[in-house]
């Protein structure tokens, strides 16, 4: 069997489409989880990107405002955590779910008219490169600019929070709060910032898939990929290159399964569909397991309440 | 420059609670001021009132006759006053110089060099490059003293800096604190020590219950002054009579050892030792050195090899804590709250929780309700629990009244030996006393106690024999009349 060159190019350059989206909405996450703050609704805030976006897209007619538009939404429905969670203190983990549960039931109501409209074709850049080198061109050229942003993303989420001071602050607030406002920093107000941030990236993460990977809207499109995306921050010890790494696993074995399953190999659907993500959790708790690192960058206060008390 | 520092008619009530009652107090630079109370007597309340944590219900503060408005640190730090906390107001997964970076407005190498300096001029000698998880408690406050000073402070004060130092960190910081008043910058020292403030203080000011006693100069007083000023009373010395020689060995501790996989615990090496029927052996060591995970051991949290700890002639290191107690073992935990109660249940469904089978608590699986509410009362009025609803949610008791009931209910079936770690740690003078004098009439009864702590007057003063632990090791054993607590601390600091 010969195997073309540029279809195993093509192939890879899938699996990092696939990616994209828990990329996406891993490093935001992971911005949050940083500051101490456990936001179990990132699911919910991605599907209301997904539909936000394609909603935005057919309406208006415009990418950039559906885009920007999914961003937003997911900015405003992550300001409800973040107003219950830090201003009325309310539970992370409840309140996290029942943002799940929130953006799932809205998305299937706004959607209701969107169903079987066609997507939009989003334009992709380097596009007359695609055919210079051999099996390097499919993988590097003509993709989305949400794709380069997202590839981006690990790097300068690292160079955000180990060189700047605003990234300091960020991890310093997740590690005890209580003498991050002792030293004068608004844990609050850092904590808001970080929610809207991880806000942001979901949406974005749902409107790429909505409008990019897969150009229409689906009822509950995003398919558990909010979960994944949870699940890789913490397997990858909020290390945003090990979230690529993962990202990069889960993506490429649910493209691979997809193909094994075309072809017929005789294991079952099941186990096939499984696949990625046992292997991935697998893969990042063998390459996380030094106990002295978790420690160090597993953020202390996750997940708990900071109330300021005068 | 002088520098005043002004208190003037402050003001602060919580529910319940007065913690500051119009207390007014003068400061000026060149002197080192004590301010002395038991816990609960307002003055971390004032202090936090100065670093801008707290913001008063009334009263001014002034610097150099200029009005403060301290509405939070970052107030305070801008006029000049620094704060090293009694708890470390440290990011511990951050490296020390991330720390030092980030309530500063300086550029990374401007900062570095002015670290180095300050390291150099008072001899603090800290790698700027590792987490401060892997400091000790004496180079975290060293951390914390540096961060004041980046900032050329008017006003240090230190809200209770010796707790968790040995006596050589102490005398350490003491020469640092004087050589800083030297320079100018007025210090402000919050302690319940009175040995402290005699040793290193000009004038003390003492408050009780809220508000301010007296204000005298540290030459026109002594210790036990200040106590009786502190408690408001006279108080009594105990003093334990000299024990009985006994050679019945009660408890043997072989080749234990206990390797853990989290970093912030201390393995324990080699651990051997023995206590004979009414003794008391005292474990000394600065926090942190593996005391917790000995306390864990004995008592069973952390299960060992089955031969390594021989109770009264039975091998029972792989025994749980419930089976230990069936065995007349008792144990006292450090953290009251969170290990030895559980804050959010009432006083009697914490005695409860010493399930023993001969105590009948339960039958057939069913709460015996009246058996247990008798047996509270009892506790409470025989271990003087002051309080009389054996319905209150145990998380309102005072720390005092807490550890009365925890001894209490661990003693009210009179066992063989009592582990206690830290005791009497934070309470007030009252309460120590009274815990002392239990501890001393069990050893009385011929019963034998481990008491594991970090006060050495306390270890001293209950103790028949000593070792000090040091890093998971623990030292030979002494007896107590042999030691001194200059002794001690070179142990306890690592030195043989």
């Amino acid at each position: 069997m010969i195997i073309d060159i540029n279809f195993v190019g093509l192939i890879i350059a899938s699996i990092m489409a696939s990616a994209v989206p828990l990329i996406l909405a891993s490093c935001g996450e992971l911005i949050t989880e940083r500051s101490g703050v456990l936001n179990l609704g990132v699911e919910g805030m991605m599907i209301i990107g997904a539909i936000s976006g394609f909603a935005l897209m057919t309406v208006t007619g415009s990418l950039i405002v559906a885009v920007f538009g999914a961003m937003l939404a997911g900015v405003l429905i992550s300001t409800i955590f973040a107003f219950l969670t830090q201003t009325l203190i309310t539970n992370h983990v409840a309140t996290g779910l029942a943002l799940t549960i929130f953006g799932i039931g809205i998305s299937a109501m706004i959607g209701k008219n969107f169903v079987g409209i066609p997507g939009k074709e989003f334009p992709v850049l380097f596009e007359s490169l695609k055919d210079t080198i051999p099996l390097i061109s499919p993988i590097l050229f003509g993709h989305s600019i949400v794709f380069y942003f997202a590839f981006a993303l690990p790097f300068m989420t690292n160079y955000f929070l180990k060189k700047t001071k605003i990234g300091l602050i960020v991890r310093a607030v997740g590690d005890s709060p209580e003498s991050a406002s002792n030293q004068g920093i608004n844990v609050r107000l850092v904590r808001y910032a970080c929610i809207l941030y991880g806000g942001a990236m979901s949406g974005l993460a749902g409107s790429y898939l909505s409008m990019i990977y897969t150009p229409q809207w689906i009822e509950n499109m995003t398919g558990g990929r909010g979960w994944i995306a949870l699940a890789l921050v913490v397997f990858s010890t909020w290390n945003p290159i090990k979230i690529l790494i993962g990202a990069m696993i889960f993506g490429g074995l649910t493209i691979i399964q997809f193909h094994m399953q075309a072809i017929g190999v005789r294991i079952p659907v099941q186990f096939l569909t499984a696949l990625p993500y046992i292997v991935t959790i697998i893969v990042l708790v063998v390459i996380s397991r030094d106990s002295r690192k978790i420690r160090l960058s597993t953020p202390s206060s996750l997940g708990k309440s900071f109330h300021k008390d005068n | 420059m002088n520098t005043n520092l002004k208190i003037s008619n402050v003001t602060k009530i919580y529910p319940g609670c007065v913690a500051n009652d119009n207390v007014s107090l003068e400061f000026n630079s060149g002197k080192i001021y004590a301010l002395l109370g038991e816990n609960g007597a307002g003055k971390s309340t004032l202090v936090k009132i100065l670093s801008g944590v707290i913001i008063p219900d009334e009263g001014k503060i002034y610097l150099n006759e200029n009005n403060l408005n301290l509405n939070s640190p970052s107030d305070a730090k801008k006029n000049d006053i620094g704060m090293v906390f009694q708890h470390f107001n440290l990011f511990e997964t951050l490296s020390v110089f991330e720390n030092l970076i980030i309530d500063s407005d300086e550029q990374r190498e401007s900062l570095r060099e002015k670290i180095d300096l300050i390291m150099k001029k008072y001899n603090f000698p800290i790698d700027l490059d590792i987490p401060v998880l892997n400091l000790s408690a004496g180079q975290k406050q060293k951390v914390e003293i540096i961060r004041c000073l980046i900032r050329n402070p008017k006003v240090l004060i230190m809200d209770e800096p010796t707790s968790v130092l040995t006596e050589q960190e102490t005398s350490e910081l003491f020469l640092s604190l004087k050589k800083f008043s030297e320079e100018g910058i007025l210090i402000i020292y919050i302690t319940h020590k009175l040995k402290e403030v005699m040793q290193l203080c000009d004038e003390v000011a003492v408050m009780r219950r809220g508000k301010l006693v007296s204000v005298s100069e540290i030459k026109n007083e002594n210790i036990e002054s200040l106590a009786n000023k502190m408690v408001g009373q006279n108080l009594k010395t105990i003093k334990k009579k000299k024990a009985k020689t006994s050679s019945d060995q009660l408890i043997k501790i072989t080749n234990l050892n206990f390797t853990s996989e989290d970093p912030f615990e201390t393995n324990l090496m080699d651990i051997n030792f023995s206590v004979n029927r009414g003794e008391c052996l005292g474990i000394a060591g600065i926090s942190g050195n593996g005391q917790s995970e000995l306390f864990q051991v004995l008592s069973g949290e952390i299960i060992s090899e089955k031969k390594s700890i021989e109770f009264n002639n039975n091998y029972i290191g792989d025994l749980n804590p419930q089976e230990r107690r069936e065995y007349l073992m008792a144990f006292s935990p450090e953290d009251r709250l969170e290990q030895a109660a559980i804050p959010q249940m009432k006083i009697f469904e914490n005695v409860a929780l010493n399930n023993f089978k001969s105590s009948n608590f339960f039958n057939n699986g069913l709460i015996n309700e009246n058996k247990i509410k008798e047996h509270s009362k009892k506790i409470i009025s025989d271990f003087n629990v002051n309080t009389d609803n054996i319905e209150l949610k145990s998380q309102f008791l005072s720390g005092g009244n807490l550890q009365k009931l925890i001894i209490g209910r661990e003693l009210i079936t009179s066992p063989d030996l009592l582990i206690c770690f830290n005791p009497t740690w934070g309470l007030d003078v009252g309460a120590i006393n009274y815990i002392h004098e239990t501890l001393i009439k069990i050893n009385e009864q011929n019963k034998s106690i481990i008491l594991i702590s970090t006060d050495t007057d306390e270890l001293l003063k209950l103790s028949d024999k000593i070792s000090v632990i040091h890093k998971g090791k623990l030292s030979k054993i002494m007896n107590a009349e042999e030691v001194t607590s200059e002794k001690l601390g070179i142990l306890m600091g690592g030195a043989n």
